[in-house]
């Protein structure tokens, strides 16, 4: 049976690991420590507001992981072509996602999966909610309204060639009050690719609530390991003993 | 020295870097001298068949792979899309040749309803005949899969390994000295690379040649 997956998303501010809260970097947090032997995936993710001066640190952490971890690597962060994935394929990633350029030139979508094929295309997708009641998709780090809805926005990207979601909520970044599933259901829901939801996780629970309330096939922290001393050994443990299938 | 071929297509930093912390010497290379001075090869590769098998051609690396799997009789190990290229031919957007060696059309996995595609994620391996690619790893250890398609292989007795994803279908198979795994080793931590480790540490003539069919040319003649 496949398993559902345990995702951790590093973030990096002019090449240096950091947490987020609400998508703006916090220099609070300066360690880290992945127990990559247990995490199922790792995404990095450049959140660089001017990346040029410090894209090559970023890319050096690429690899650098790339050589020492032996799980599927996704990398992300300023991606506008197909010559920034063929760099970041090049540094070792299995995976790139875009996110603003996507929804600035949709057909990057179709282009790169045509060459690199729908598995290497994660369209990491930015959200928020709206007076409306609903939600939209931001860009440009969660500053810009795209006016999109999120679940037209994914179907699209499916349909473009897009093989996976990355599902962020603005809102819940780093707040640890557990994911947005209304909105990580609405994305699941709208697509038959598999979904990712990040945002929010602030204990194990909400895990299994991500994989329950949100339909989500894999659910991804940035922050929660760098405040607590559990592992993602006792995540899977306590996921394992309410019934979910995970590695 | 192991040569991992380079066609230009997906992620092969990572199998070299599974290769040389396994302690071998591997170079990623696609010319054809230097795969020759290979003691085995790698064939990696995600994204499409047609594109690859392209690729394959334009760089001159379906006759140098001909000459040094058919003639020489090095081993072979293809991952993920690099396995699908050892099957005769492929059916993603269209109908394409592959290289030939196992009698197995490449088909789109149907999961039925509910069951994601990509099917993406730690799944089975099942161990449905022996190989010397499982010497160490348990029953049912988990793999990292990332693909929609998958070998439909025609004789059962070249399937060593399944997985299920809404019903089983094959994710090892071996003939001769040609192994594929449809799975990523070089993604799948431990057993991966104890897999992996099986590839590079075998010793053909003693054990798989001698255990298994050997290789014939594919019925319907050479791309």
């Amino acid at each position: 049976m496949l398993r559902k997956r345990l995702v951790t998303v590093l973030t990096f501010n002019q090449g240096v690991l950091f947490r987020t809260r609400n998508f703006i970097p916090d220099h609070r947090y300066t360690a880290n420590f992945v127990d990559a032997w247990s995490v199922d995936e790792i995404v990095l993710l450049d959140v660089t507001r001017d990346p040029a001066p410090c894209r090559p640190h970023f890319q050096a952490a690429v690899s650098w992981f790339a050589e020492r971890c032996f799980v599927p690597l996704t990398v992300g962060g300023g991606v506008r072509s197909l010559a920034d994935f063929e760099k970041l394929l090049g540094l070792g990633a299995d995976k790139v996602a875009i996110n603003t350029g996507a929804v600035e030139r949709p057909e990057l979508i179709a282009e790169a999966s045509r060459r690199y094929g729908a598995q290497c295309v994660v369209l990491s997708l930015d959200a928020a909610p709206h007076g409306d009641g609903g939600y939209r998709v931001r860009t440009r780090f969660g500053t810009r309204d795209s006016g999109m809805d999120p679940a037209a926005w994914a179907a699209r990207a499916e349909a473009l060639g897009a093989g996976e979601i990355l599902v962020q909520s603005v809102e819940r970044d780093g707040t640890l009050e557990g994911y947005d599933n209304r909105l990580h259901r609405l994305v699941s829901d709208a697509v038959s690719i598999p979904v990712l939801g990040c945002g929010g996780a602030g204990n194990w629970a909400h895990f299994a609530e991500g994989f329950e309330e949100g339909g989500l096939s894999a659910v991804c922290t940035t922050n929660i390991y760098h405040f607590t001393e559990a592992s993602v050994k006792s995540a899977k443990a306590f996921l394992k003993a309410r019934g979910h299938a995970v590695r | 020295m192991i040569a991992v071929v380079d066609y230009g297509l997906g992620n092969v930093r990572s199998v070299v870097s599974a290769v040389s912390r396994l302690g071998h010497a591997a170079v990623l290379t696609r010319d054809p001298g230097e795969l020759a001075l290979a003691d085995k090869l790698i064939l990696p590769g995600v994204g499409a068949f047609g594109e690859a098998m392209e690729r394959l051609r334009a760089f001159g690396l379906v006759t140098a792979l001909r000459r040094l799997v058919e003639d020489e009789e090095k081993p072979i190990l293809g991952i993920c899309l690099g396995m699908q290229l050892l099957c005769e031919e492929s059916l993603e957007f269209g109908r394409h040749e592959g290289l030939g060696w196992i009698p197995a059309t490449v088909r789109r996995l149907e999961p039925g309803p509910g069951l994601r595609l990509p099917h993406v994620g730690w799944n089975e391996l099942f161990q449905t005949a022996p190989s010397p690619l499982f010497a160490g790893i348990p029953e049912d250890a988990l793999f990292y899969h990332v693909h929609s398609y998958y070998p439909d292989c025609r004789d059962p007795a070249l399937v060593v390994g399944e997985s299920d994803y809404g019903g089983r279908f094959p994710t090892c198979l071996q003939k001769g000295h040609v192994f594929g795994v449809q799975f990523h080793p070089e993604k799948s931590q431990r057993h991966g690379l104890t897999l992996l480790g099986n590839f590079l540490a075998l010793d053909l003539p003693d054990t798989a040649a001698a255990a298994v069919p050997a290789l014939s040319a594919p019925p319907g003649g050479r791309a």
